[in-house]
């Protein structure tokens, strides 16, 4: 594939394209199947695109190895992006941010001597050539994977990188090692600051945009979080006057974080306003490349998840985290459908006079389809009538934007005005259907003289002819556009979802209808029989409680676990998982211990609790640490040699926007009163990760099982969750079929639900939740195996669908 | 602190707005980065002189509001291209010539945002 650009556009194979992508995890949304269910979504609903970032960590636990098996083959997950007709944004860092654990660089790197991660400290440049060295290793291992799929358009280095200095070198370096290494299609970088960094460094000049990153604002009311949106044509401009403007990060959503809003909240304060403003600004603004981020949602299950993050990577995403279509969806598919229907790849910003308040209007020329479209948008809180030059009067609803035709010559008429929104076109060399969306505020004005009501029925057709051709323009309302799909040659009405072979999905007794310029309208019924009411959510009956914790019991045999001296933080351990177990001997002769572990952690000895905290704390974006001191006395020392144990909760290490992804985690301090060595023996993991044999006497872990069976069809989309709703328990790993899907830390506004990754489910299903619970919950042992034997955990079903060929 | 680089932030100051006033100084900022909010004015340094909140004044859009007013809960808008001027009152502490300038404010997404720059008089 030839890939090619100019001011205005991309241009593939000599042909002009509007990138229209989304983002996608792969690793958040494991193997293959889960990645093509999603591409397709996205595909049926517009996009031509999907943004993949490549993450260096999950495929790298050790120097010189890399994993691209199984589930972390993404030649796989690249092939289905191919199959479903999607071109690829390739990001492979090294750095990705993304949330992801240490921001995707490799824990063994973090650890190297004169290793400099990103070659920066703060936001000073340090030039790291052993850095240089280890990111050519990976380039090496993923961009000759990538070059294998020539959908491949764009390829980014680096990722909202800057310095104080913004010396070049490092930059060039990433573009001259993917160039050497066989990247043919345009490099580009994203620029956070929207400052025109690294302009000269790279082919396209890209930036990111995300006006609402503090949930508890109201852009509503805060309406000028857009002023840089609303003037980025001129950023693109001075920033590189030859590339196509390209906004490789356009908000479509946000990420919550531990004590954050929740995610109702986000998706809620967001509303589909939001994206419909973002999408429909940037077009506005001259951009023929966007990519909303994140278009699909995703789990962070074992330990891909930074400090900041829980598990739900849902990001109020069009697609969720677990596959289901939501209304943020909807709007971006008219859009993206209104792109297809009119090529919007050739525009010039022409001059608009006007103004009222709250209004934003801008005026494009269109050089391929030879009219102007003017671009609406109504910031204010109630309906307003918005007078416009022309002298038409439009009745406008609160936060929304619209794009209005101006002479838009057709086949059968032309339109002088219109802003009834179009959904799609349909055309052939002399008949052409333009499905418009109905709105009762809206009006359409042809040239004639003509006005037609947006206020329509379902199929409400007009027709026009004109010199041999033919203009029809087809009512559906909103909530009939929500369920109809734009194939091409033909659009289908009243599904949940299409597949790009035209396969839909339903989710009961649908009597679904298609339309093409050849056959018009026909109808097809499809009866649901593949699932019963899965609306009722069960409750799982619990089949076995067991402590699991021999690790905190006084006879238990640590002596192959590894010596550690002096450092006992999770670099000095060379242990990056989210627990890591310290045990040591200590006197009776010492009255205090000091400790600062990263973030939640329990000190037992002698096999009893001393202390249980939770010291993941952040002020102000940062993270605060915290020492603990604890009193010890002969009633806790019981012994002259007594053992010690600590268990530490790491919930990841920083993401490295702001902060250092190398800051410590584990026990990072350790300190005795009177001060003495102390040897400590670590290992990480809990005991039902490394063996069966975990029974244990002390009750501070307890492992609670279920198990489950599911139907799984290939011919049924499913998306099943457990709820935590009425869970007591303070803090829960919860492991499906062995892998571990998600944590529970009871917080405000705590994650609930927890998506039973599809990947992971089999027929017959085992879930194992280890609760880590504080001394003072439990009464006696056998009171609180019985309590937790009473637990309710709901398993329920997000949406299941059925699909038809 | 929020990895912003030092050039963009000092982006904001107007080169050459310092001035001494009878008990203090002023100042002009023009946000050039981006619309946002400034939810504290932790402190400004000039030259030896710290001015607290309390010895802080900011006058944009024809308001002026007391440095100690701006909190987490109360923050004030900072809109793309918005200018203000920012008094300090209580000591004396710009020089001819050369001065240096720090200024300490917090912002709801970035944290603390700390500008420094160098201005003669």
């Amino acid at each position: 594939m030839n890939i090619t650009y100019d001011k205005y556009s991309l241009i593939v194979d000599g042909k002009r394209v509007f990138i229209k992508s989304g983002a996608f995890h792969y690793f958040r949304t494991p193997g293959e199947e889960m990645a093509r269910d999603r591409f397709f979504k996205m595909k049926s609903g517009g996009y031509n695109t999907v943004d993949i970032y490549f993450n260096w960590n999950y495929h790298s636990a050790k120097p010189s190895e890399y994993d691209f098996s199984g589930i972390k083959d993404v030649r796989k997950v690249l092939q289905a992006a191919k199959d479903a007709g999607l071109f690829v944004i390739a990001r492979p860092g090294p750095f990705i941010n993304a949330e992801v654990n240490a921001g995707g660089l490799p824990f063994w790197l973090l650890k190297m001597e004169d290793v400099v991660p990103r070659n920066r400290i703060g936001t000073e440049y340090k030039y790291s050539p052993k850095y240089m060295k280890y990111i050519a290793q990976w380039y090496d291992q993923i961009i000759p994977i990538i070059n294998e799929f020539d959908n491949v358009i764009l390829f980014q280095i680096e990722n909202e990188y800057a310095t104080d200095t913004m010396e070049e070198e490092y930059m060039r370096e990433l573009y001259k090692m993917a160039r050497d290494r066989g990247v043919t299609c345009p490099i580009f970088h994203n620029d956070a600051y929207f400052a025109g960094l690294w302009a000269d460094c790279v082919d396209i000049y890209a930036l990111d945009l995300y006006p609402y990153i503090n949930p508890n604002q109201n852009w509503r009311q805060d309406n000028f979080c857009f002023d840089t949106l609303d003037n980025v044509e001129e950023i693109f401009r001075s920033a590189k006057a030859s590339s196509p403007p390209f906004i490789a990060e356009m908000q479509s959503g946000w990420f919550d974080k531990w004590d954050g809003s929740g995610y109702s909240h986000i998706r809620e304060a967001l509303g589909d306003e939001h994206i419909n403003i973002m999408t429909k600004t940037a077009l506005s603004q001259g951009v023929t490349l966007f990519n909303h981020y994140m278009t699909v949602g995703g789990t962070n299950w074992g330990d891909l998840a930074c400090d900041e993050v829980y598990t739900s990577y849902e990001f109020t995403a069009p697609i969720d985290e677990f596959g289901v279509l939501q209304n943020n969806f909807f709007k971006a598919k008219e859009i993206n459908y209104f792109l297809d229907s009119f090529d919007f790849t050739c525009t010039e910003p022409k001059d608009f006079e006007f103004y009222q308040e709250n209004i934003y209007s801008k005026l494009r020329y269109d050089n391929i389809n030879n009219c102007d479209w003017l671009f609406l948008r109504n910031l204010n809180q109630e309906i307003t009538d918005v007078n416009l030059p022309n002298g038409k009067v439009l009745k406008f609803a609160p936060y929304d934007m619209k794009i209005c035709p101006i002479n838009l010559d057709l086949y059968g008429c032309k339109i002088e005005f219109s802003d009834v929104e179009i959904f799609a076109r349909l055309k052939n060399e002399t008949e052409e259907a333009i499905f418009l969306i109905a709105d009762k505020n809206a009006k359409l004005y042809l040239d004639n003289g003509e006005i037609i009501s947006g206020e329509q029925k379902d199929y409400k057709k007009y027709e026009y002819v004109r010199n041999g051709k033919k203009t029809q323009f087809i009512f559906i309302t909103k909530s009939l556009a929500n369920r109809s799909w734009f194939m091409g040659d033909r659009i289908i009405f009243n599904a949940d979802y299409v597949l790009p072979n035209g396969a839909v999905a339903v989710d009961k007794n649908t009597e679904i209808a298609y339309f093409d310029l050849e056959y018009k309208f026909g109808k097809k019924n499809c009866i649901v029989n593949a699932f019963s009411d899965t609306a009722r959510a069960i409750a799982l009956e619990i089949s076995d409680v067991e402590f699991c914790s021999p690790e905190i019991d006084t006879d238990y045999d640590y002596s192959n676990w590894k010596k550690i001296s002096e450092k006992t933080d999770a670099f000095s351990c060379d242990i990056y998982d989210e627990f890591i177990w310290y045990k040591a001997r200590v006197p009776n002769t010492i009255t205090e211990i000091t400790l600062s572990a990263r973030h939640l952690f329990a000190v037992y000895i002698n096999g009893k609790e001393v202390i249980n905290r939770n010291s993941y704390k952040l002020e102000k974006l940062q993270e605060v640490p915290e020492t603990i001191s604890v009193p010890l006395n002969k009633n806790i020392l019981v012994k002259s040699e007594n053992e010690l144990t600590i268990l530490v909760q790491n919930l990841g290490f920083d993401k490295g926007f702001s902060g250092d992804t190398n800051s410590p985690r584990g026990l990072v301090s350790f300190e005795t009163t009177p001060k003495m060595p102390v040897e400590f023996f670590v290992r990480d993991k809990l005991s039902i990760e490394h063996t069966k044999k975990y029974e244990s006497e002390n009750p501070y872990l307890a492992k609670i099982s279920a198990e489950f069976d599911v139907d799984i069809r290939k011919d049924v989309f499913f998306a099943k969750y457990i709820s935590f709703e009425n869970f007591r328990c303070r803090r829960a790993t919860i492991y499906l079929n062995g892998v571990k899907i998600g944590r529970y830390i009871k917080r405000r506004n705590v994650q609930e639900k927890f998506y039973l990754i599809n990947e992971f489910l089999k027929p017959h299903n085992k879930l194992d939740i280890v609760v880590w619970e504080k001394e003072r919950n439990i009464k006696s042992n056998w009171d609180f195996k019985s309590d937790l034997k009473n637990v309710i955990i709901l398993l329920g079903t997000f949406k299941t669908c059925q699909l038809f060929k | 602190m929020v990895v912003v680089p030092e050039f963009l932030i000092r982006r904001i100051y107007q080169k050459g707005s310092l001035k001494k006033t009878d008990n203090g100084a002023s100042l002009d900022l023009k946000n050039v980065l981006g619309p946002g909010f400034i939810s504290g004015f932790n402190y400004v340094k000039i030259n030896d002189v710290v001015y607290d909140a309390s010895k802080v004044k900011f006058i944009t859009n024809g308001k002026e509001i007391a440095g100690v007013e701006v909190s987490e809960e109360n923050p004030i808008a900072f809109r793309l291209g918005q200018t203000g001027t920012l008094i300090m009152t209580g000591k004396e502490s710009v020089v001819d010539g050369n001065n240096k300038i720090v200024i300490e404010v917090m912002n709801p997404e970035a944290g603390k945002v700390q500008l420094s720059v160098d201005d003669i008089v």
